[in-house]
């Protein structure tokens, strides 16, 4: 047990004293995380209406496919993703493999289900009254779709929160896509999978307190939301 | 002077998704700058109505003509001067200011916004300072009922059309919501179409009351509405047992027993001392009630006195001077009269 309390130790004199390896894994994972939500909100969100609002065939069909990917494996995509921008794959030229880019654009596949899906729950929960009362106020077209996502929008918000929540808890796409090479694509996941298998618990620990930390102020606002959005 | 009625409907139909009609309504004009009514019991295609004319729903066979064209042809400027009030009123998730100036924004119509949003607010009994920016759950149900009123009323429009707005709210915000659509048809001479339970209320801002009845505009609702059954009597009439016990005649037949009656409210002349005997009178009937409620009509100007037939409610029309010298009150007794000839059926 020794080890463990020294190890927790460690961890806190790593994170007080600003440990640059420590802290390179953290600003690596809050990067990839962010480049990939902006990425999964730019396409989800429109999808996501699309897919809540309007009634067309196949609906339900796309509907079931995108529900079956929010418990996508995260190897998986990292798989179908280093196939793609490998040296070999199509779009190799763009040299994405072993890049934060990479990572964050193999994270926005991850978690765009996520998005899409809570996205089109939130707006197949709008009241029915809202749209009569648009067109009555004289909202036409986009108006309508913009007013009618800002109505959805603490859920909207909501889908944001917990598809960040699982991008910078994932480890599968980082380990795979990133290459987890220290200074540059290391995140916090990976350091901590990587400490743990060499016996250094301390820089494990540490992170993994950043990591909670990360994951308990996503799920306070997570709830605040929650709250507002009723 | 143009003499195209606003709304004209020609053979409307609307169907049910199991196919059965809602609606049905052969013939019906609206003309420009009129205040109707709408009554009838809860089913019967009030809202579907309200909806159809307020462009939100489409009806599956017939025509509705806008200002002369058909409202598929009609110009969307048009269409957006046209606006309804649901009957549970949604409020966007905003400030007060933001849902009463939603209308405007969306027409791009931003010059002398806050002074516009401020002075419908006053209009519906929302001082602006007070209510401007409290949001949406921040309200009463009358209060948002105004709001949504206000959001309405703030972009001028040519039609406006409410579906039962006093359903839910109290007795002050209806005398305000009252207020502020009579101020503003006296202002843009705005047609008003406006469904309410409320007869008494319905008469403060309709000049005219239509019932529509399982999906069909059946008539004027001033007319009072007297159930069968009704059974024949050996001397030619038709009888009609009350639930105390009294009778009520007819001179017509009714195509089938259990046919309802209408009786205009105009027919039924009221006495506080019961006629001596029918050989110095011309009518058949008379009956004694009890006044329970008094209202002014608001486009005849004259007084709707409510009276209780031992569990039968009718309505009787008189002027303000017949009432003043009958002394009547609620709770005052009182005999009905009127001829056998003056029921007709539905």
């Amino acid at each position: 047990m020794e080890y463990i309390f020294e190890g927790i130790v460690r961890a806190i004199e790593l994170l007080l004293t600003g440990n640059e390896e420590t802290f390179s894994a953290v600003f690596v994972t809050l990067k990839a995380s962010t480049m990939s939500m902006m990425g999964s909100l730019a396409l989800g969100i429109p999808c996501g209406f699309l897919l809540g609002y309007f009634d067309f065939t196949g609906k339900k069909q796309i509907r079931a496919i995108v529900d079956t990917l929010l418990a996508l494996p995260t190897v998986v995509v990292g798989l179908f993703v280093y196939a793609f921008v490998s040296h070999r794959g199509p779009l190799g030229e763009m040299e994405l493999l072993f890049t934060i880019p990479g990572i964050a654009v193999a994270q926005t596949l991850l978690v765009l289900p996520i998005v899409i899906s809570l996205t089109a729950t939130a707006v197949e929960s709008l009241d029915k009254r809202l749209k009569s009362t648009l067109m009555a106020l004289g909202a036409r077209g986009k108006q309508i779709a913009i007013a009618s996502i800002l109505e959805a929008r603490y859920a909207v918000m909501i889908a944001a929160v917990t598809a960040y929540g699982r991008a910078i808890s994932e480890v599968g796409v980082s380990m795979m896509i990133g290459g987890n090479i220290k200074w540059h694509t290391r995140t916090i996941t990976t350091a901590i999978a990587l400490e743990t298998g060499k016996g250094e618990f301390s820089m494990g620990i540490a992170l993994g307190i950043v990591l909670l930390a990360l994951a308990f102020t996503v799920n306070a606002m997570l709830t605040i939301l929650k709250k507002r959005s009723t | 002077m143009n003499e195209t009625p606003l709304y004209r409907i020609n053979n409307l139909k609307y169907r049910y998704e199991n196919g059965r009609f809602l609606l049905h309504i052969p013939e019906f004009a609206i003309a420009r700058g009129a205040s109707i009514g709408i009554v009838g019991p809860n089913g019967g295609g009030k809202t579907t109505l309200l909806k159809i004319l307020a462009l939100l729903e489409d009806p599956d066979e017939g025509t509705v003509y806008l200002d002369g064209m058909k409202v598929e042809k009609t110009s969307d400027e048009l269409k957006r001067s046209v606006t309804m009030l649901l009957q549970e009123p949604y409020l966007l998730k905003r400030t007060v200011y933001e849902n009463v100036a939603y209308g405007l924004k969306v027409r791009n119509e931003k010059k002398g916004l806050t002074e516009k949003v401020h002075r419908t607010l006053n209009l519906v009994g929302l001082p602006p300072e007070e209510f401007a920016q409290r949001r949406w759950h921040q309200l009463s149900g009358g209060e948002a009922q105004r709001v949504a009123l206000a959001s309405r009323l703030i972009i001028n429009p040519r039609v406006l059309i409410m579906d039962e707005p006093t359903a839910s709210v109290d007795q002050r915000s209806a005398v305000l919501i009252k207020d502020a659509v009579n101020t503003m048809r006296e202002q843009f001479n705005t047609t008003l179409i406006v469904a309410s339970h409320d007869l008494i209320w319905l008469n403060t801002v309709a000049s005219q009351v239509f019932r529509v009845y399982e999906g069909r505009i059946t008539g004027l609702a001033s007319d009072n509405v007297i159930d069968g059954p009704w059974n024949p009597e050996s001397d030619g009439l038709w009888k009609k047992v009350l639930p105390d016990g009294q009778v009520m005649f007819s001179a017509t037949p009714p195509g089938d027993s259990a046919a309802k009656a209408l009786l205009n409210p105009s027919d039924i002349v009221l006495a506080r001392a019961q006629p001596d005997g029918r050989d110095g009178l011309s009518a058949r009937n008379i009956i004694r009630g009890t006044v329970t409620l008094l209202s002014e009509e608001n486009h005849s100007k004259k007084v709707l006195a409510t009276i209780d037939l031992g569990g039968l409610s009718v309505i009787s029309r008189i002027t303000r001077r017949a009432a003043e010298s009958l002394h009547i009150l609620p709770g005052t007794p009182i005999f009905v009269i009127f001829k056998a000839s003056s029921l007709r059926w539905e």
